[in-house]
């Protein structure tokens, strides 16, 4: 079977909603899922392929989203839907795309840009799964969007710490005991500035959160439109695991923007653009102080004020010596010189 | 006499190639058109990868070939690729086979068709790229089709039937093809290579109907289970997996009349056993040193025969212990091992051992353990297994105990 | 020989830890009058969710053979006790998909005791709890809801209160000096919570229940296909795309028929149609797909998927346009927007009685900042939980207008 001619790999071309009255109105993620009252990662999946539209394929691994959604032989999913492993993110969006390139190509299926979308947690996408990733983030020539969505634990096992979970958070892998009050003392991971940094010929690397739907939105259809394989990192509040009443989702969500814990940027091309209230930070606007955050959720209801003082100090680093604030960790220049000068 | 493969008509078409096992499932790949194929590189079996490039690049096969950072993604990309209707094809050895294990559980549920080339070879640790068949053994029970070749011939056809099978609707399952490290992956031997035409009337499109994952087919593939599903699933499976007789009975069927040439028997090589007595059971190569010994203990006037088990699954039972039960007594040289199983025989001769269970007549059955890690199998080892089973013939009797053959003791 | 079988029916992550303090509780009571026990949480709920019903079991005999009948299982066939520390559950229990709706009776025994925490009468309670074809008890403890999450629990005696309940249901195994010792040697044991489970022993209310009393609703169940039947490849058929709500106008999803949100929720949003402004908050924030688009752009949350978080009611910028409220003061699923088209003023009228009622609008659904649930547990008893009205979280908290 010889190459067609009217596979051209392109994408589909998906603008922008113009405000929230614009944005789709039909649902590609129904309702019937078992999903936690309030989870935020339910309201991103929702937002994704609302976004995305209906000629998508998800690949979905192993985590809340998979087993919570796909209720014990059910589905909520109105677009084709599959399971992949924990750590196969990568490779299911991989894998998809060069079948339907491959099939397209040489004449065995209709071409036409179809989406591909394979979304993993935290822990399957920032720990088992980053190898892949990085892999499908090389293949230039295979369209698809890679969405991290963290809840910062894995939450599908009943609560468990993974490299993306906040220092010092009260997990079963990380009880605050008598002896030992803080057993988790790694930093949360920086996957999405890892990501945007280590793959040169990836075009889009964007931190979202759903508590702002639109910008959400919008990073997707961006991410989608642009071609080649691309990343997005979701900050989802998550009340089962962070412990706290449902109706806080919301308001969690935008609090880890306004404290500056979790930016919002996107890396198109190599270029760094702020967005949303990380944007007022970096334009100079206060950030709000992290107890604020933290002590509205249950998970950190250990938390003596030596923590949050550590928290806030860590915090305050990434925006006061990283050389891209909150995006890549390289201290600036005159920061490196002036430790040097004190030695 | 042992019905020898009856002579092709003259097979003008076919080109005759000198290539290894390796470079054999190559030609049949080109043959059938493959999709999209993952490579990582583990000795032996990458020797396929690298002829699969060549033909790539040399624009004999269009295919996506993606090298992929590891096994568990190599083998994930293709079972994805396949859920959108492409047809794939992946490999590995060893412990490259056994990284990508995750995958491998999950492919035959999902009733996904990938074929797969496994270049046995032995298990880490320590590193030893040998042959040795634990690698492919490993997935017997979770529905893959397994079978062993032994000549680059048979590992180009095998390919060729292998798709036709995996892709049969009724059937859905992944098929892993072994080849035994070196001895067939990398020895080139003259290879009859047919002619497209040919391969296209024999081997269908791949069409993954209604569980094509496609927005014109919206499905939800592989929702969690509980306790409510899960055993309706496996039985699923079992059902495709017993299918799998027929279908493959009817691929080798076909394959004769297509291609003039192909046993009669799928499942397994009877050599000299119509009047045998002691008839030796054993997979791959090591066939090539049993019908040398068999030859030269024929012509002392010990009546020994050969079955070379073809497809260990479906294990094809009612067949084997026909074949079987006329021999007064039976040797099995297992090319593995299975430590702390009964009688600590190796995997072929437990499965021969519970295929005789219902037999009417049960000779005794003596296991033996030779070849691992590469070991050549040799004469004086086949001769001393020979020896021990008249010897059980004669005392009526099979003994507990599996005997390690070649190992400096 | 003799064995007591109770199950513990709850609301996931809310009544988590609750619950398994009440299944140990039963079976460490029960093991002072050396009887064997096990308690086990029911596998198929895990990994459980916010608010979706669980179950935990406790099972105590006198020896260990008959206690091995009820091992080696998910869920057992019959109670003897069956607790329910959340009477909004009194509609119904639906776990996950294709279980139905489970009446909260169904699986105790003919004469056993359904033990629930509930400020409710007895007859609005039967308003709910489906009828069953055998007559049987139910006991109250006159309490709210203990809610709180997973690593911060609040300490307000649910626990002990049903261990004392349970001394007076089933003296023959938990006599009350049992269930005190025992509490009394539990990590969140005190003597004071031994009083609270003496108070409960004595002031538990109990009432004879007939075949006649009761919901008679039939709960919705389902029929699982054969192995034949399913299709291949472990796929199943995605969910058919939406339609528009009338004419053309408005949408509403299709959603998942085999799994529906009534017994998630413990409070559901009361919409106040006139005072919304179309801003599209509740739609477009809320994580279960709930609100049908209406002709008018308003937005009917759809009581089929409606899981009760309350994010809708903290986005919306409208003071009291959406409300949140107690499930039990509801006696179906209707919808409100529908109602409210037939008949502005008849459903203004019903409306404002949700709205207004204090008890039914208060809120302690788990942790909102440190100390909250000791300053719940200061309130009197009906009033347990944050005044919500201060401070609505949510984007446009600080511009809510009324």
């Amino acid at each position: 079977m010889a190459e067609t001619t009217t596979f051209t790999n392109a994408t589909q071309i998906l603008e922008p909603f113009r405000g929230v009255k614009k944005v789709t109105i039909e649902e590609y993620f129904t309702s019937g899922h078992r999903t936690c009252q309030g989870c935020e990662s339910a309201l991103v999946m929702k937002l994704m392929v609302k976004a995305s539209g209906p000629r998508t394929i998800v690949l979905g691994s192993t985590g809340c989203m998979y087993v919570a959604n796909t209720t014990y032989y059910t589905t909520p999913w109105v677009v084709p839907w599959m399971h992949t492993q924990l750590g196969s993110s990568g490779s299911a969006a991989l894998g998809t795309a060069a079948g339907l390139k491959a099939l397209m190509k040489k004449g065995k299926m209709k071409s036409e840009p179809i989406n591909v979308i394979a979304f993993c947690g935290d822990g399957g996408g920032a720990d088992m799964g980053l190898g892949a990733i990085s892999a499908t983030l090389t293949h230039k020539e295979y369209n698809s969007l890679i969405l991290l969505y963290d809840n910062e634990s894995y939450a599908n096992t009943d609560i468990q710490l993974s490299g993306s979970t906040p220092y010092g958070a009260n997990t079963t892998f990380s009880p605050p005991g008598t002896v030992k009050r803080l057993i988790h003392t790694r930093w949360k991971k920086n996957t999405a500035g890892m990501l945007a940094a280590g793959h040169t010929e990836c075009r889009y690397v964007a931190t979202v959160c759903p508590s702002y739907a639109v910008e959400m939105m919008n990073k997707v259809r961006r991410a989608l439109s642009i071609g080649g394989p691309t990343f997005i990192h979701s900050l989802d509040p998550c009340p089962k695991g962070w412990d706290y009443d449902p109706m806080l989702s919301h308001e969690l969500g935008e609090l880890a923007i306004e404290t500056g814990i979790f930016p919002l940027y996107e890396v198109e091309d190599g270029q760094v653009k702020y967005y949303g209230k990380t944007k007022a930070i970096v334009e100079g606007r206060a950030r709000k102080p992290v107890r604020e955050y933290l002590l509205k959720q249950g998970r950190f209801a250990h938390f003596l004020e030596e923590d949050l003082h550590y928290f806030q100090k860590k915090v305050d680093e990434m925006w006061e010596q990283w050389e891209i604030p909150a995006v890549v960790p390289f201290r600036r220049l005159d920061a490196t010189k002036a430790a040097l000068e004190t030695k | 006499m042992a019905v020898v493969t009856k002579a092709a008509p003259a097979a003008s078409e076919d080109k005759e190639l000198l290539i290894s096992g390796s470079e054999a499932v190559a030609e049949a790949l080109t043959l059938a058109d493959i999709d999209v194929v993952t490579a990582y590189p583990i000795r032996p079996y990458d020797t396929v990868m690298q002829a699969i490039a060549k033909k790539i690049a040399n624009g004999n096969l269009v295919a996506e070939y993606i090298v992929a950072e590891g096994e568990h993604s190599q083998f994930e990309i293709v079972k994805h690729a396949s859920t959108v209707g492409a047809r794939v094809f992946c490999g590995s050895s060893g412990v490259g086979w056994m990284y990508a294990m995750e995958c491998l559980v999950v492919t035959p549920p999902l009733r996904v068709p990938m074929v797969a080339l496994v270049g046995n070879r032995a298990l880490d640790d320590p590193g030893a790229f040998g042959v040795e068949h634990n690698d492919a053994l490993v997935v017997r029970d979770l529905g893959w089709l397994l079978c062993w070749i032994d000549t680059s011939q048979e590992a180009l056809d095998t390919t060729l039937i292998a798709y036709r099978v995996a892709e049969d609707r009724r059937i859905f399952l992944p098929i892993a093809i072994s080849a035994d490290g070196a001895f067939l992956t990398h020895s080139q031997a003259l290879t009859m290579v047919p002619p497209k035409a040919k391969v296209d009337a024999f081997l269908p499109r791949y069409n993954r109907g209604d569980l094509l994952l496609h927005p014109d087919n919206p499905i939800t593939v592989a929702p969690q289970a509980n306790e409510d599903w899960v055993i309706e699933i496996r039985r699923q499976n079992d059902e495709a997996m017993k299918r799998a007789y027929t279908v493959i009975e009817e691929a080798y069927a076909d394959f004769r009349r297509v291609f003039g040439r192909g046993p009669e028997n799928p499942w397994f090589e009877e050599y000299m056993t119509d009047d045998a007595e002691v008839i030796l059971v054993g997979m791959g190569t090591i066939s090539l040193p049993i019908k040398v010994a068999i030859r030269e203990m024929r012509a002392k006037g010990k009546k020994v025969g050969l079955v070379r088990l073809r497809w260990f699954r479906p294990f094809p039972t009612d067949r084997l212990v026909a074949a079987l039960s006329k021999a007064q007594a039976i040797g099995v040289i297992d090319r593995n091992y299975s430590f702390g199983s009964p009688f600590a025989s190796g995997v072929v001769a437990n499965e021969i051992r519970a295929a005789m269970y219902n037999a009417a007549r049960r000779p005794p059955l003596l296991s033996f353990i030779c070849g691992l890690g590469g070991r050549e199998v040799t004469l004086e080892d086949v001769n001393k297994a020979t020896d021990m089973c008249y010897g059980a013939a004669q005392s009526g009797k099979s003994d507990s105990k599996t005997h390690w053959l070649g190992v400096r003791e | 020989m003799a064995a007591l079988i109770c199950e513990i029916v709850y609301r996931g992550i809310f009544q988590k830890n609750l619950a398994a303090r009440i299944a140990r509780g039963i079976v460490l009571s029960a093991r002072k009058s050396g009887r064997w026990g096990i308690a086990f949480g029911r596998y198929g709920d895990s990994p459980q969710r916010n608010g979706i019903p669980a179950k935990d079991f406790a099972i105590v005999a006198d020896s260990k053979e008959e206690l091995e009948q009820n091992m080696a299982r998910y869920e057992p066939k019959h109670v003897d006790v069956t607790i329910c520390v959340d009477d909004t559950l009194s509609k119904g229990v639906e776990s996950w998909a294709w279980y139905g709706l489970q009446p909260i009776n169904r699986l105790t025994v003919p004469n056993g005791t359904v033990l629930m925490t509930s400020l409710q009468r007895f007859d609005d309670l039967l308003e709910d709890i489906h009828k069953k074809d055998a007559p049987y008890k139910l006991s109250l403890i006159r309490a709210k809801a203990s809610f709180s999450g997973l690593w911060v629990y609040k300490e307000d005696h649910t626990e002990v209160r049903i261990l004392g309940a349970l001394a007076r249901i089933a003296p023959s195994f938990l006599s009350l000096d049992g269930v005190s010792q025992a509490i009394r040697e539990m990590e969140w044991g005190s003597d004071i919570k031994v009083e609270s489970a003496k108070k409960a022993y004595d002031r538990i209310e109990t009432r004879e229940v007939k075949l006649t009393e009761g919901n008679d609703e039939v709960p919705f169940s389902f029929e699982m296909p054969k192995w034949w039947e399913m299709r291949e490849g472990v796929t199943i058929p995605a969910i058919p795309l939406g339609k528009p709500k009338e004419a053309g106008k408005g949408y509403v999803p299709e959603r998942n028929p085999y799994f529906k949100k009534y017994t998630t929720r413990t409070m559901r949003p009361v919409i106040n149609f006139d005072t919304c402004v179309k801003c599209t908050l509740c739609w477009i924030q809320c994580p279960d797909s709930c609100f049908d688009v209406m002709p008018d752009g308003t937005y009917d949350a759809n009581m089929d998927s409606c899981c009760g978080c309350g994010v809708c009611e903290a986005v919306c910028p409208v003071e009291k346009c959406i409300t949140m409220v107690n499930e039990s003061v509801f006696d179906d699923n209707a919808s409100q927007w529908e109602m409210w088209r037939k008949d502005k003023d008849a459903y203004r009228t019903w409306m404002t009685g949700k709205i207004d009622d204090k008890q039914a609008t208060v809120r302690s659904h788990g942790f909102r900042f440190r100390g909250q649930y000791e300053e719940e547990l200061k309130t009197e008893l009906d009033t347990g939980g944050v005044e919500i009205t201060a401070g609505i979280p949510g984007e446009n908290a600080q511009h809510k207008t009324s």
